[in-house]
C-alpha cells in the first residue's frame, strides 16, 4: 500500500496528531517570525495571509514531544510537559505553582 | 503635510477633553506623580506614531487586516486591565531569587512565558536611537513606552497563537466525536482488503466528510467523491478542506459543471455524478483516480444508477481501483449484491429516540372530495400545546404532498395561530424564493414554536435543527414521465416506507422527538419499500446519447442496477433519431456527437448549436437559460391585480419564450439605468433570484460554446473607466465588503422571528419600501461588480429592436431544438372559452394552454388569421382555410396535473417550421399535397407555387445540413487552435440566411390540418401503383440514392422526402396528372446546367445537386479567399441582414448605421 514518511507531530499526552510543515526556530514561510524554542510549526491553515501555528515541541526535561495546549505543557523560558512540571513543581516560581494548582483543580471539577 | 500636523489635526476633534485635561495638568503641574502620568497616557492615542514604528516593516500583522483591528482591541483591553491592576497593591518582588535547578529564573516574569517574537527593523532602530529616521514620532512615546508596547505586541501574538491552536484542536476533537470515528480503522482495513465496499450510515454519522479524509490518511492520492447535487460538492470541499487544514490550499477541491477549484495538487476532488460520467468519455478507465467514492447512492438519481452500472464494468478492467458506495441505511443489499456481495459496514447515526403514533384520518361523511381537510393537522397542534409546556422548546415539521396542500394548511394554521399566539407558520417548498426558504432556519421567540409546512424537500435536502415534532401526511407528489407522449405528469402517491422512516428521523436530530403519522399502520405496511428510482421516471434521451457517445453501442444491454422499461429506452432512441442525433444504425451523427459533449439536454443543445450557425447567439442564450430555470413569473394565484397589470408591457404576442426574453432584457436595462431591480421585480411579481440564475447560466452556456469552438474567440475588450466610474466601482466594492461582513455576523446569530398580529415578519429584515437603497442589496452589488453592465445593456438593446425577420429567424432557431414539440389548434377554438382552448400534438390530442402562458389570456392570437383576400372562399374549401398565416404552437413540455397543459408555448409559422424540421415529408405527384411526419397536412392549391416551395425546402435543408456539417467539422478541428470559420462555411451561411429569409417571408396560401392516425392508413398509393406513376423517373434514377418506397409508394429521394406517394386530395386540378409527366426546359440554379425534365426528375436532380453544394468551383473558391482576406482585415465587420434591400450584407457597425440611413433618408426612387 502507498505509505510514505509523513512528517507528523504527535503529542504524547493528548495524542494530537498533525502533519507539520517545519521544525525549528525560524519558519521559512513567515520570515519575520522567530520562535524561542525548536518547535513544530504549520502554516496557519485558517487564513490566506502569512501566519503560523506553533503545535508544540519537546519537553526540555523528558524530551518527549508535547503539544502547546495548556493541558499538556507550559512554556516558561523552555517547554515543560505537565508531567515534568508536576514532578519538579518546587523548581518553578510561585506564580506557576499556583497556576498548575488551579488547573488541576479545574480539571477535577470538570 | 507633515506627520506632526496630521497628528494635531487628528487630536483637534477631541479638543474639549484634551483642553480640560491640559488645564487640569497645568493646575497641578508641580505635584505630578509617575502614576498620574501613566494613567493619562494611552497607546490608543498614539496609533499614528505606533503604526510607523510597528506596522511598516513586518508582514505578519498587516495594517488594515482583521488581525490588526483585533490587535488594537487587545491593546484597549490590556490598558483597562492595567489600570485596574494598578489600584491593587502590587506584590513587591524586588529581591532576586536566582535560577532553579531547571535553569529557569524563580523570579517570575511573564515575558518569559512567550516563545514568539517578530523581527522588526523600525522597532529595533527606535529602541536604539529613540527616534526614526524617516518619520516623526510623538514625543510622549519614550523608549520605555515603546518597549512596553513591544511587549503588548508579543502578548498579543502569544494570545493569538493560543486561539489558533485551540481552533485547531477543536477541529480534531470534533472529528473524533463523530460516530464514524469509531470505525476508522475498520473502514481503512476493509478498503485495503476489498475492491468494493458499501458504507451505510444515517444522516449525521459523518461519512461524507470523514471517509474521504480516512482515504487520504491511508495514502490514497487521487480520490474522487461524487455527489448528486452541485451545491454539496462545493460545501463538502470547503468543509473537508477546513478539516484537513487545507482551507486555502487546493489539496481538497471541487469540480462541477461550470466551475472548479481543482489543480494538479488536488488529492480529494468532490464532483457531481454527471461530471464523472462525462470524464469517462475521454478517460474511459478513469485512470486519473485511484479510489472512487459514490455518496448518497440510496437517492438513486439517474446518474447514480448509470454510474453504478459503469463502475460495475470498470472494476473488471481495473483491478487497482477502489470503489466505495456510501448510502443511508436504505436498501443496502441491493448495492452489495450488485457488486458481487461487496462487504457492508453499518455506522449508526446520531439519532435520539422517537415516539411514534399512527393517527389515521377518519374521513368525514360530508367532506368534499379532493380537498384537504386541515382539522387533523390543527388537532395535533392543539395536542402539542396541551401536552408540552411552552418552556420546552421544539418545533413542528409537517410533510405534505404539494403546493396547494401546503397553502391550504398554512392558511388554516395561521388562523388558528392568531388565536393561540403560540405558533409561527412557515411554508417550505422549492418554488419559494431563497430568502423565504431561509426563514425556516430563524428562531422563534420564547414560548412560540415554529410550524414548518413542507414538501419532501425537508426529507433530505433541507435539514432544520430543533425539530421535535413531525406530522407526516404520508403523501408525495412526484413527476412521472410518459415517454410515449413525452409528457410529464405530476401525481400524488403514498410515500415509500423508506421515506416514511426518513421523515420520522427528522424529529430526532437534536433531541428525543415525536412523530405523528396521519395514516393507518395497515397502510404503512402496504407502502412500497423504496421510492421509485429516477431512472424509471424521467426521459432517458440524454442518458442514451451519453451511453452511445461513451462507446456503449446498445443501451438496451446496459447492466442497470434496476432497468428502466424497455419502452422508455426505445422511445428515447427514436427521439434521438428524430432529432438527428443518431443515424438509423444508432451511431452518433455529427450533431449527436456535439450534443453529447454539451452537458445540457438535447433541445437546449440544439438551440445553442443553431444560434452559433445563424450568429444569433445572445437572445438564444437568454431564452435557453430562461427555459432551464424556474420561471421568474410567480403564479397568478399569488399575484395581485397591480402586478399583473405591471407585467403587461413584458408580455410578447409571440409567446412565452419571448416574454421571458423581454423580462430578462428589461431587468438588465433597469439595472443598467442604476435603478433598483429588487423593487422593480417585486412590483411585477417576479422572482429576482431567477434572473441572477439566468445570468449565470447564460454565461455558462457562452463558455460552453466557446470551449467547443462554436463562438468566436473575441478578446475581452479592456474596460476603459472614467475616474468617476472607477470611484464608483471602488465604492461599490467597499460597500460589498461591508455588507458581506455584516451578513456573516448576521448568519452566525440566527434571526429571531416576530409574532405579529397581521403577518409574520423577520424582526430585522428590511422592508423594501422603506429601505430601497439599492446599495444594501448584496446580490445587486456583486452583479454590478462582476458584469459589464454597459455591454449587457447593449446586447439586450439589440434584442429589443428585432425586425420581423429577426423574430422569425429566432423562432426557427428555437424550433430547430423544440421540433417535434409542436401542436396545432383545435378547429373549434374560436367558439370556445379561454380555458378550453385545445391543441393537439402528434400523439396527444386535446392539450390545454397553461394558465401562466401569454396565450391563455390572449387566445385570439392563436385563432386562424384570414389573409387579405378574405371572403374569396373557395367552395371546395371544406377542409380548413386557405391562408398564408397558419401557425403552430411549439412547447417545451407537456405537464399533466389535473389536465394536460402545454408549457412555455410560442407561435411559429406552420409551413416553414414543419417543412424544415419534419423527419418525413410525403407528397403527391404534383407536390400540392404534403403530409409531414405522418400527421400534419399542407395543401398548396397552386401547382407552380407548390413546386417552388418544394425546391426551396430541398435547397434550404441541404444547405443547412451541409453548413452544420462544415461548421461542426471546423469546430472539431479548431477545438484547440484558434477558432475559425472556413470561407466555404461562410458562403453557405450567407446562402442559407438569404434563402431562409425568402422562405420565411413567403406568402404562399395553403391549408393546414391534422391527419388522424386512422386516416393515415388511406393516404398512400402504396407500392402497387408505383410502376404506373413513375415510369419516367425510374429510368433515370438507377444510380442515385432515390429508390421506390416499399410501403408508401412513390420515390424516396433522400432520408426525408418521398415524392408521389400520396393520393391527390381531390381539390387538385384534373390536369395534374398530365403536367406531372410533362417534360420542360429547366436550368438548375445550383449547377447552372440546362436540361429537359419532368417534375420528379427535376426534384431528384435538385436533391442531388443541393446536397453537393458543399463543394465549390475553383472560381468560387478564389472569390471566397479574396473576401476572406478582406473581412479579416476588418474583423469588426459582421453579417447584417437588411430588410429593405432584402440582402445579407457584411458591414461594420458604423457601416450598418450608414446603410440604414440610406433607407430612411428620403424615398429612394
Ligand atoms: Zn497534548
Ligand atoms: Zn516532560
Amino acid at each position: 500500500m502507498m505509505t510514505e514518511a509523513v512528517k507528523e507531530f504527535l503529542c504524547y499526552r493528548c495524542n494530537l496528531k498533525i502533519k507539520y510543515d517545519y521544525y525549528g526556530k525560524k519558519p521559512p514561510f513567515a520570515k519575520s517570525i522567530a520562535i524561542g524554542e525548536e518547535c513544530y510549526v504549520i502554516k496557519d491553515p485558517f487564513t490566506s495571509d502569512v501566519g503560523i501555528i506553533n503545535l508544540g515541541s519537546h519537553c526540555s526535561v523528558c524530551q518527549r514531544s508535547v503539544c502547546a495546549s495548556g493541558d499538556c505543557s507550559i512554556f516558561y523560558c523552555k517547554r515543560f510537559c505537565l508531567q515534568c512540571v508536576q514532578e519538579n513543581i518546587e523548581e518553578f516560581p510561585i506564580e506557576i505553582r499556583q497556576e498548575i494548582k488551579d488547573k488541576s483543580l479545574r480539571q477535577t471539577n470538570r | 503635510m507633515s506627520d506632526k500636523y496630521k497628528d494635531e489635526r487628528h487630536s483637534r476633534r477631541h479638543r474639549p477633553v484634551v483642553e480640560n485635561e491640559r488645564r487640569f495638568q497645568e493646575s497641578r503641574s508641580h505635584g505630578r506623580t509617575e502614576q498620574d502620568e501613566t494613567r493619562e497616557f494611552s497607546f490608543l492615542r498614539h496609533k499614528h506614531s505606533l503604526n510607523k514604528i510597528f506596522f511598516r516593516s513586518q508582514d505578519f500583522i498587516r495594517r488594515g487586516s482583521p488581525e490588526y483591528d483585533d490587535f488594537w482591541l487587545f491593546v484597549e483591553k490590556y490598558e483597562t486591565f492595567q489600570q485596574k491592576a494598578k489600584t491593587k497593591p502590587q506584590a513587591s518582588s524586588s529581591c532576586h531569587l536566582g535560577d532553579s535547578s531547571l535553569g529557569i529564573p524563580l523570579q517570575y516574569d511573564k515575558t518569559n512565558r512567550i516563545n514568539i517574537s517578530v523581527q522588526n527593523k523600525d522597532v529595533e532602530d527606535f529602541l536604539r536611537k529613540g527616534r526614526l529616521a524617516d518619520a516623526e514620532i510623538a514625543p510622549e512615546l519614550t523608549v520605555d513606552r515603546v518597549k512596553e508596547f513591544r511587549n503588548i505586541f508579543l502578548y498579543y501574538l502569544d494570545f493569538q497563537q493560543k486561539q489558533k491552536f485551540n481552533k485547531l484542536k477543536k477541529v480534531k476533537s470534533d472529528q473524533e466525536n463523530l460516530p464514524i470515528y469509531q470505525y476508522k480503522s475498520e473502514i481503512v482495513d476493509m478498503i485495503r482488503d476489498n475492491q468494493v465496499v458499501v458504507i451505510a450510515g444515517d444522516t449525521g454519522c459523518g461519512k461524507s466528510t470523514q471517509v474521504p479524509q480516512y482515504l487520504l490518511q491511508a495514502g490514497f492520492k487521487k480520490i474522487a467523491c461524487t455527489q448528486p447535487r452541485r451545491i454539496a460538492c462545493v460545501s463538502l470541499s470547503k468543509r473537508v478542506g477546513y478539516e484537513t487544514l487545507n482551507e486555502y490550499g487546493t489539496d481538497v477541491a471541487f469540480q462541477v459543471r461550470f466551475e472548479k477549484t481543482k489543480t494538479q495538487n488536488t488529492k480529494i476532488l468532490f464532483l457531481t455524478e454527471g461530471l464523472l460520467l462525462r470524464q469517462m468519455t475521454s478517460d474511459s478507465l478513469l485512470s486519473m483516480y485511484d479510489v472512487i467514492v459514490i455518496d448518497e447512492v440510496h437517492e438513486r438519481h439517474i446518474h447514480t444508477d448509470f454510474l453504478l452500472g459503469v463502475l460495475q464494468c470498470l472494476i473488471h478492467h481495473r483491478s487497482d481501483v477502489k470503489v466505495i458506495l456510501m448510502s443511508a441505511t436504505i436498501n443496502i443489499h441491493l448495492f452489495s449484491d450488485y457488486f458481487h456481495d461487496a462487504p457492508v459496514l453499518k455506522v449508526p447515526g446520531r439519532l435520539y429516540p422517537i415516539e411514534m403514533e399512527f393517527c389515521p384520518i377518519i374521513k368525514d361523511r360530508d367532506e368534499k372530495h379532493g380537498k384537504l381537510d386541515p382539522s387533523p393537522y390543527l388537532r395535533i397542534m392543539q395536542r402539542i400545546e396541551k401536552k408540552y409546556p411552552k418552556s420546552e422548546r421544539g418545533d413542528l415539521l409537517i410533510f405534505l404532498s404539494g403546493l396547494s396542500e401546503i397553502m391550504c394548511i398554512v392558511n388554516a394554521a395561521k388562523m388558528y395561530a392568531q388565536e393561540t399566539k403560540s405558533w409561527i407558520i412557515l411554508p417550505l417548498h422549492s418554488a419559494l424564493s431563497v430568502e423565504e426558504q431561509e426563514k425556516v432556519f430563524d428562531i422563534a421567540p420564547p414560548g412560540v414554536r415554529k410550524c414548518i409546512v413542507s414538501t419532501n424537500i425537508a426529507e433530505t435536502s433541507v435539514t432544520i435543527d430543533g425539530v421535535r415534532f413531525i406530522v407526516d401526511s404520508g403523501k408525495v407528489k412526484e413527476m412521472s414521465f410518459d415517454s410515449k407522449y413525452k409528457m410529464q405528469r405530476l401525481e400524488e402517491f403514498w410515500i415509500s416506507r423508506a421515506s416514511a422512516e426518513q421523515r420520522k428521523g427528522r424529529a430526532g436530530r437534536t433531541g428525543p422527538g415525536v412523530c405523528y403519522r396521519l395514516y393507518h399502520e395497515r397502510e404503512y405496511e402496504a407502502f412500497q419499500d423504496y421510492t421509485t428510482p429516477e431512472i424509471k421516471r424521467v426521459p432517458l434521451d440524454s442518458l442514451v446519447l451519453q451511453m452511445i457517445s461513451m462507446g456503449l453501442p446498445d443501451p438496451r444491454k446496459f447492466p442497470f442496477i434496476e432497468a428502466p422499461s424497455i419502452e422508455s429506452l426505445e422511445n428515447s432512441v427514436l427521439y434521438l433519431k428524430d432529432q438527428g442525433a443518431l443515424y438509423p444504425d444508432e451511431s452518433l451523427t455529427p450533431i449527436g456527437l456535439m450534443l453529447s459533449k454539451l452537458p445540457v439536454d438535447v433541445v437546449i443543445g440544439k438551440m445553442l448549436i443553431m444560434s452559433s450557425i445563424f450568429h444569433m447567439i445572445d437572445p438564444v442564450l437568454s431564452i435557453a437559460a430562461a427555459m432551464s430555470v424556474q420561471s421568474p413569473f410567480t403564479s397568478k394565484i399569488n399575484t395581485d391585480v397591480d402586478s399583473m397589470a405591471a407585467r403587461k408591457s413584458l408580455e410578447s404576442d409571440n409567446g412565452d419564450p419571448f416574454t421571458l426574453l423581454n423580462a430578462f432584457d428589461e431587468w438588465i436595462q433597469v439595472k443598467a439605468d442604476g435603478m433598483h431591480t429588487r423593487k422593480w421585480c417585486k412590483r411585477r411579481g417576479l422572482e429576482e433570484q431567477r434572473f441572477y440564475e439566468m445570468t449565470k447560466l447564460k454565461k455558462q452556456f457562452k463558455d460552453l460554446l466557446r470551449d467547443h469552438g462554436l463562438l468566436d474567440k473575441v478578446e475581452d475588450q479592456p474596460q476603459y473607466l472614467s475616474s468617476a466610474e472607477r470611484r464608483q466601482k471602488h465604492g461599490e466594492r467597499k460597500r460589498l465588503g461591508e455588507l458581506k461582513r455584516e451578513k456573516r455576523k448576521e448568519s452566525k446569530r440566527r434571526k429571531v422571528l416576530k409574532l405579529d398580529d397581521e403577518d409574520y415578519q423577520i424582526s430585522d429584515g428590511e422592508d423594501d419600501d422603506n429601505n430601497d437603497e439599492g446599495s444594501n442589496d448584496i446580490k445587486d452589488l456583486e452583479f454590478r461588480l462582476s458584469h459589464d453592465l454597459k455591454q449587457l445593456q447593449e446586447t439586450s438593446n439589440q434584442s429589443r429592436h428585432f425586425t420581423l425577420h429577426d423574430v422569425n429567424l429566432l423562432k426557427i432557431i428555437l424550433s430547430s431544438g423544440l421540433y417535434p414539440q409542436v401542436s396545432i389548434a383545435d378547429d373549434c377554438n374560436t367558439f370556445k372559452s379561454t380555458s378550453e382552448q385545445a391543441f393537439h400534438t402528434k400523439n396527444k390530442p386535446f392539450v390545454l394552454l397553461h394558465p401562466t402562458s401569454v396565450f391563455s389570456y390572449k387566445p385570439e392570437l392563436l385563432h386562424p388569421k384570414h389573409d387579405l383576400e378574405q371572403g374569396k372562399h373557395d367552395p371546395t374549401d371544406l377542409k380548413g382555410h386557405l391562408s398564408n398565416k397558419h401557425e403552430l404552437l411549439t412547447f417545451v413540455s407537456i405537464l399533466e396535473t389535473n389536465k394536460p397543459y402545454l408549457i412555455n408555448t410560442m407561435r411559429v409559422p406552420a409551413l416553414q417550421t414543419v417543412t424544415l424540421f419534419s423527419n418525413y415529408i410525403d407528397t403527391n405527384s404534383t407536390c400540392t399535397r404534403m403530409i409531414c411526419d405522418s400527421w400534419l397536412e399542407i395543401v398548396i392549391p397552386d401547382e407552380e407555387e407548390a413546386q417552388t416551395i418544394m425546391s426551396s425546402i430541398i435547397q434550404l435543408r441541404a444547405t443547412w445540413q451541409n453548413l452544420l456539417k462544415l461548421r461542426l467539422e471546423d469546430t472539431f478541428l479548431a477545438m484547440e487552435s484558434e477558432r475559425k470559420i472556413s470561407p466555404r462555411a461562410r458562403r453557405l451561411e450567407r446562402t442559407l440566411a438569404s434563402k431562409l429569409s425568402e422562405f420565411l417571408s413567403s406568402d404562399v396560401r395553403y391549408k393546414l390540418r391534422r391527419v388522424l392516425p386512422a386516416e393515415m392508413k388511406n393516404v398512400y398509393l402504396g407500392p402497387d401503383r408505383l410502376s404506373e406513376i413513375n415510369t419516367f423517373s425510374l429510368k433515370s434514377t438507377s444510380v442515385k440514392e432515390s429508390k421506390p418506397h416499399p410501403i408508401k409508394g412513390g420515390v424516396q429521394f433522400n432520408e426525408y422526402l418521398t415524392h408521389g406517394c400520396l393520393f391527390d386530395d381531390g381539390t387538385a386540378s384534373a390536369v395534374g396528372d398530365f403536367t406531372v409527366n410533362m417534360q420542360r426546359h429547366w436550368t438548375c440554379p445550383q449547377c447552372d446546367v440546362s436540361m429537359i425534365v419532368n417534375l420528379s426528375e427535376r426534384l431528384e436532380h435538385e436533391v442531388m445537386c443541393q446536397t453537393n453544394n458543399i463543394t465549390v468551383t475553383p472560381a468560387q473558391l478564389k472569390a471566397e479567399e479574396e473576401e476572406d482576406k478582406a473581412s479579416q482585415m476588418n474583423p469588426l465587420r459582421k453579417s447584417y441582414f437588411c430588410p429593405d434591400c432584402d440582402q445579407q450584407l457584411h458591414l461594420t457597425m458604423t457601416e450598418i448605421l450608414k446603410h440604414k440611413k440610406l433607407h430612411t433618408s428620403g424615398p429612394s426612387n
